[in-house]
């Protein structure tokens, strides 16, 4: 059966390669990715928002982001904001080394010792904010998580997950002459579908449950993207009837 | 006639993958070890933000892309931006010709890895003097 992705936080880096800074960025990512909060988190090459395909772009659409960015440019974040969607939280190497009052950064391929406490700092930040966005809190003794709000625990991994070139299924729909993207429609559908529910209105409930989930709906745009997604689906459960 | 006197190094912001690394460690090869005076490292980042120093940079001289993936992000970003590409390679490409070099880890290459960022950075170091036409004069000239 198909599956939704459970609901991950997104890592978006800015990897300024020509700065110690960036490289901060990129470890301080991966020590995320890989060792505190694994299970998670997903990242994605910023570059992919322009250079790949409408799946990609669709990415801070479908996962809550945290954008972090070397200097004050901050390309990660306005990157993301400009070709997918705002970032839920951010955080700036040089902004944080300031207020923590560390030594500047030094070294592009090996940090100094400044920089290896920035990756940490930045890291720990940016695991608390992961935390806050999924709305669990961490047990620091037991190294899992304690109270989940209704959440899934993902499965654990020890490698990045990268959603390069993943390519997240979106739908676009036009809603009263504006085009609506919502993300993962097709593979809410198949899932539906699979489970043999025939479209009816406790049918169209759960449905738009489930879209929540992954697209922010606007209030006023909710009754005719509904009635759009009832014509969807019941175009979708009739032409794949078992 | 003016002759360039730089090329661009503009390596891929892998994150995800072993291969990112390389290419990212191979642009610091060439641009920090093996040709400082002659390459400029380019960041994708600052391409994606539109920045116009970086966009000048990348219209004033050609481009070598070292991507770490087949979805090529830093050939697609020179192109995008009008730069032109004097040669675009892939991490893959290299290591297909170095079956031995199998790259392990991102925040930091194995062994195998290092080395294959080194054949990465050996294959450029031609183009470069290509690039600069400065074939048959001795790289440094």
């Amino acid at each position: 059966m198909p599956e939704l992705p459970p609901k991950k936080v997104g890592i978006v880096t800015c990897s300024g390669e020509e700065l110690p800074e960036g490289t901060v960025t990129r470890l301080a990512a991966l020590r995320v990715l890989e060792q505190l909060r694994p299970g998670e988190t997903v990242t994605i090459c910023l570059p992919l928002f322009l250079a790949g395909g409408e799946g990609d772009r669709a990415f801070a659409k479908f996962y809550p982001t945290i954008a972090i960015d070397g200097c004050d440019k901050r390309c990660a974040y306005y990157g993301t904001t400009r070709y997918s969607n705002e970032p839920a939280a951010s955080l700036v190497i040089t902004d944080l080394v300031k207020k923590h009052g560390l030594d500047k950064p030094d070294g592009l391929r090996k940090l100094n010792k400044a920089g290896l406490q920035a990756v940490e700092m930045a890291a720990h930040e940016m695991a608390a904010q992961v935390d806050s966005i999924l709305g669990k809190s961490w047990n620091r003794a037991r190294g899992e998580f304690g109270q989940s709000n209704n959440i899934e625990q993902p499965e654990e991994t020890t490698t990045a997950t990268c959603s390069c070139g993943s390519g997240i299924p979106i739908t676009k729909l036009n809603i009263s002459n504006q085009e609506i993207t919502v993300v993962g429609l097709p593979l809410i559908f198949e899932t539906f579908q699979e489970k043999d529910k025939e479209p009816s209105a406790a049918t169209l409930d759960e449905i738009m449950d489930m879209v929540k989930i992954y697209n922010h709906i606007e209030i006023d745009a909710e009754p005719a993207l509904r009635a759009e997604i009832q014509k969807g689906y019941e175009a979708y459960f009739r032409k794949n009837e078992k | 006639m003016n002759r360039a006197t730089k090329v661009n190094i503009v390596p891929c912001s892998g994150i995800g993958k072993s291969f990112g690394s390389v290419s990212r460690l191979a642009a610091y090869y060439i641009t920090e070890d093996d040709r400082p005076a002659e390459t400029e490292m380019v960041p994708l980042a600052l391409l994606v933000l539109g920045d116009k120093e970086t966009n000048d940079t990348v219209l004033s001289n050609s481009s070598i892309s070292l991507d770490g993936c087949k979805l090529q992000c830093a050939k697609k970003m020179i192109g995008e931006c009008g730069g032109q590409i004097a040669r675009d390679l892939v991490v893959l490409d290299v290591y297909r010709d170095h079956r031995d070099l199998k790259p392990a880890g991102i925040a930091e290459l194995n062994e195998a890895g290092e080395k294959l960022a080194r054949a990465l950075a050996d294959k450029v170091d031609p183009i470069i003097d290509q690039t600069l036409g400065k074939t048959g004069e001795g790289k440094n000239a």
